[in-house]
């Protein structure tokens, strides 16, 4: 049961649940604590112990449904009606008792049947004597299963990664069982028109059947975690301009999360009360003056930190193909910093703080696009932003400019962007031109970037994922 | 460490009846945390939205196994001086004045500076003892002698740092005060703590805890809740105020009403003897399951139709 549940622990790190060797540890006190008795109960403590938050839970629970429903069909049955037998063996509950009891009753005149045909065929008797055809005449479902997962991980079921693969798994499991001699069995009762030919193929389809369920169990636990880590390896280099709108769902979870990032860094920097602990040495000095009395005490002060951070957009024509991904990224971090105030721009500046507020994600870079797009000016936007918030920036503040810099020959104002760089504390310029465009034709971008504390092209994820942890790095 | 053996947690049976019979109705999913927390010495951490009864939930433990609460409530700013320790410092400036004539004493035929500090190293400790020592609320609860129930409310509120200080509290039981040593718990606390998802706790700490979340309950759940809240509330009104309730949690209001609420509502229904649910009275008391002035324009356009499902329903 130790390398089940450690194989389960290795099917929840592919989907993204992260799990250390101690809650590893963690899992198996669960285990011994509770039992393997009753299944909800290890199902609900598997999950509290596995799963650090919600999201994590429900994945916890989905994939121990997959993984432990390890059913058995049921062999007993004379009758090749498949589709009724195992919706009986869907259930859970009812399956180890009962089949001992009722299993050697039903099978016993069969196997008598079988062992008289075996006098005659040399195949059959071969057959009989295998451990397989013991099992499924005794209809040891334990066994089987066991047999099933032992043959899967000799033929390495677990490296499947496609589902083309799966017709390929299920002949190389059966053929690891033994089932050849089944096959062999059959064709000779075949050759000499047995009536035990039914029988025998029934259960040759339910083994099939089984097997084949087994793999395509494993292959939803197993691949579809690591599919999807491909597919957001990929989607994190790809040019965000080219990225098409139907991913703009799973874009915006992995920007959320580099958002939250971000957020996190900012926001545990703590609002303290002024007064610290006793600062004993200043005490005391303060004292020698008193002729050591301690007249005066010193504590030792908190460093009040209030961190803001002013986020600006460019919305223009010129990076219309970016801007729906930059503004997602304002919009996440706004979603997840208390204190962000987002402006947009594109020949005008306006704040759009309100406006993602009150709107979902979708509707509201439609409605910045649509009221702040235009030909850019940046220097009538800077004009604009030393208007609303000039006053505001502080050695706390962090500015963070989205944009590419082309300012169509216009005035560049530099000096509003230098007296913002001398207010603030960290001016984050992320460009979604590639470097060597910089300066180039309109683009002022070099001249801004002596204002700046930071300068970075960033057009797709995992650049914008590097430049929030050297930002991490840094502070 | 010892762990001290309460026959009410030998089961999750009877965790799930100790705890009705205090009031409580748990689901079988808090019971199995409640005996995992205990049985692998673990924290729980507990979330939800606000009402569930996750504070309850350790109060109703605390009053089970007849042991202390001690409860830690968190802010931002609270630091390791509230949380954890204090020293006494008017009491060992107070001391320091008081003992200076009997330094002078001590120090009495000593030769020389060497010697007097030499002499004064015999005492260097006595101001940092356990004396002087103010334990706060995690430290108190490492020094029950009988174990203690300790809740630390509202985990998310604190700093980040304040986090990491819990982290040695909560796996080994144990704080360690530089001037003293370690002091470690006799008897391991049952630890709850709660977070309203103000904003993700570090990894860290959540390692470190059973992972339990309550949601808002069932209806049938949250019936036995009404029933054992407040029994003398007829049936036929329970079961239509409770539908009521899941119905409101359905609109896409600011606050969704909780279990709090719903006890609170039903509460003033009683008490305004009422029988059944008519619209002037929900409207007159609306205010009691939601808190804001918006939800309850929002609620109060759909209150006809809302009634009228809920009284099909039940």
């Amino acid at each position: 049961m130790q390398s089940r549940l450690s194989a389960f622990i290795q099917v929840l790190r592919s989907h993204d649940v992260r799990v250390s060797p101690a809650e590893t540890l963690d899992a198996m006190a669960v285990v011994a604590a509770l039992g393997y008795a009753k299944r909800q109960q290890l199902r609900d403590g598997l999950a509290m112990s596995l799963a650090k938050t919600a999201r994590e839970e429900a994945v916890v629970l989905r994939c121990f449904d997959l993984y432990f429903e390890r059913q058995m069909a049921d062999f007993k049955t004379r009758d090749t009606a498949l589709g009724a037998d195992f919706s009986s063996a869907q259930n859970p509950e009812q399956s180890a008792s009962e089949l001992s009891e009722l299993a050697p009753n039903s099978a016993s005149s069969e196997r008598q049947e079988l062992e008289q045909a075996a006098q005659h065929d040399p195949a059959l008797e071969e057959l009989l004597q295998s451990e397989l055809m013991q099992h499924l005449l005794d209809n040891k479902r334990a066994e089987l299963s066991l047999a099933i997962g032992q043959a899967a991980a000799e033929v390495g079921l677990n490296n499947i990664q496609l589902f083309t693969q799966k017709g390929q798994y299920t002949r190389r499991i059966l053929d690891a069982l033994g089932e050849e001699a089944l096959r062999k069995a059959s064709l000779s009762l075949e050759q000499a028109d047995s009536p035990l030919l039914e029988t025998l193929g029934s259960y040759r389809d339910k083994l099939r059947q089984q097997a084949s369920e087994h793999v395509e169990r494993e292959y939803l636990l197993l691949s579809e975690g690591r599919n999807r880590q491909l597919s957001d390896q990929l989607l994190s280099r790809t040019r965000l301009s080219h990225l098409e709108n139907r991913y703009l769902q799973r874009v915006q979870e992995l920007l959320r999360k580099m958002a939250k990032k971000l957020a996190d860094k900012y926001s545990h920097k703590p609002r303290q009360g002024t007064r610290g602990r006793l600062d004993m040495a200043r005490t005391l000095r303060g004292s020698i003056a008193n002729d050591g009395l301690m007249f005066d005490t010193y504590w030792r002060r908190k460093r009040k930190d209030k961190s803001q951070i002013l986020a600006i957009c460019d919305v223009s024509g010129s990076v219309a193909a970016y801007a729906k991904f930059l503004l997602l990224f304002l919009y996440s971090l706004q979603d997840v910093l208390p204190k962000v105030r987002s402006f947009a721009f594109s020949s005008h500046l306006a704040e759009v703080s309100q406006l993602f507020r009150e709107h979902s994600v979708e509707r509201a870079i439609e409605l910045a696009n649509w009221r702040y797009g235009g030909a850019t000016d940046y220097g009538a936007s800077l004009v604009d932003f030393a208007r609303l918030a000039l006053d505001d920036i502080n050695h706390s503040t962090t500015v963070i400019i989205l944009g590419d810099a082309r300012n169509n020959g216009g005035d560049p104002r530099l000096d509003i962007m230098q007296s913002i760089y001398q207010r603030s504390r960290r001016v984050i310029w992320l460009n979604p031109e590639s470097r060597r465009a910089w300066g180039s034709g309109d683009s002022e971008m070099l001249r801004y970037q002596s204002a700046c504390h930071l300068v970075a092209e960033c057009n797709n994820l995992q650049q914008l994922e590097r430049i929030v942890d050297q930002l991490l790095k840094q502070n | 460490m010892q762990q001290q053996h309460f026959p009410q947690l030998d089961s999750i049976e009877r965790i799930e009846q100790g705890f009705e019979a205090l009031g409580y109705i748990c689901s079988p999913k808090i019971a199995t945390a409640i005996f995992l927390a205990f049985q692998l010495r673990k924290p729980i951490l507990v979330e939800g939205p606000p009402g569930v009864g996750k504070t309850e939930l350790a109060k109703t433990c605390a009053e089970l196994l007849a042991l202390p609460l001690i409860r830690l409530q968190c802010y931002e700013g609270l630091d390791e001086a509230k949380a954890l320790y204090e020293w006494k410092y008017g009491k060992q400036l107070l001391y320091t004045q008081v003992l200076k004539e009997k330094l002078g004493d001590l120090l009495q035929g000593a030769q020389g500076l060497a010697e007097s500090v030499e002499r004064l190293h015999q005492f260097s400790d006595i101001f940092y003892s356990e004396k002087f020592l103010e334990p706060r609320p995690l430290l108190k609860a490492m020094q029950q002698e009988r174990g203690a129930v300790l809740l630390i409310d509202e985990v998310d509120k604190s700093d980040y740092e304040f986090e990491s200080l819990l982290l040695e509290t909560l796996s080994d039981y144990q704080v360690s005060v530089p001037e003293i040593g370690t002091i470690k718990a006799e008897v391991a606390p049952m630890v709850f703590l709660t977070s309203n998802n103000g904003r993700d706790l570090s990894d860290a700490l959540k390692r470190r805890c059973l992972h339990l979340h309550i949601p808002f309950p069932s209806v049938e759940l949250e019936q036995r809740i009404v029933l054992s809240r407040v029994p003398n509330i007829d049936q036929k009104l329970r079961q239509q105020l409770v539908d009521f309730v899941h119905r409101l949690r359905d609109l896409d209001l600011k606050k969704a009403p909780a279990v709090s609420e719903t006890i609170d509502w039903a509460r003033s229904l009683l008490l305004l003897h009422a029988t059944q649910l008519d619209e002037s009275l929900v409207r007159s008391t609306l205010n009691v399951l939601l808190k804001f002035e918006e939800d309850i324009q929002n609620a109060e356009s759909d209150l006809p139709a809302l009634l009228r499902q809920s009284k099909v329903a039940s």
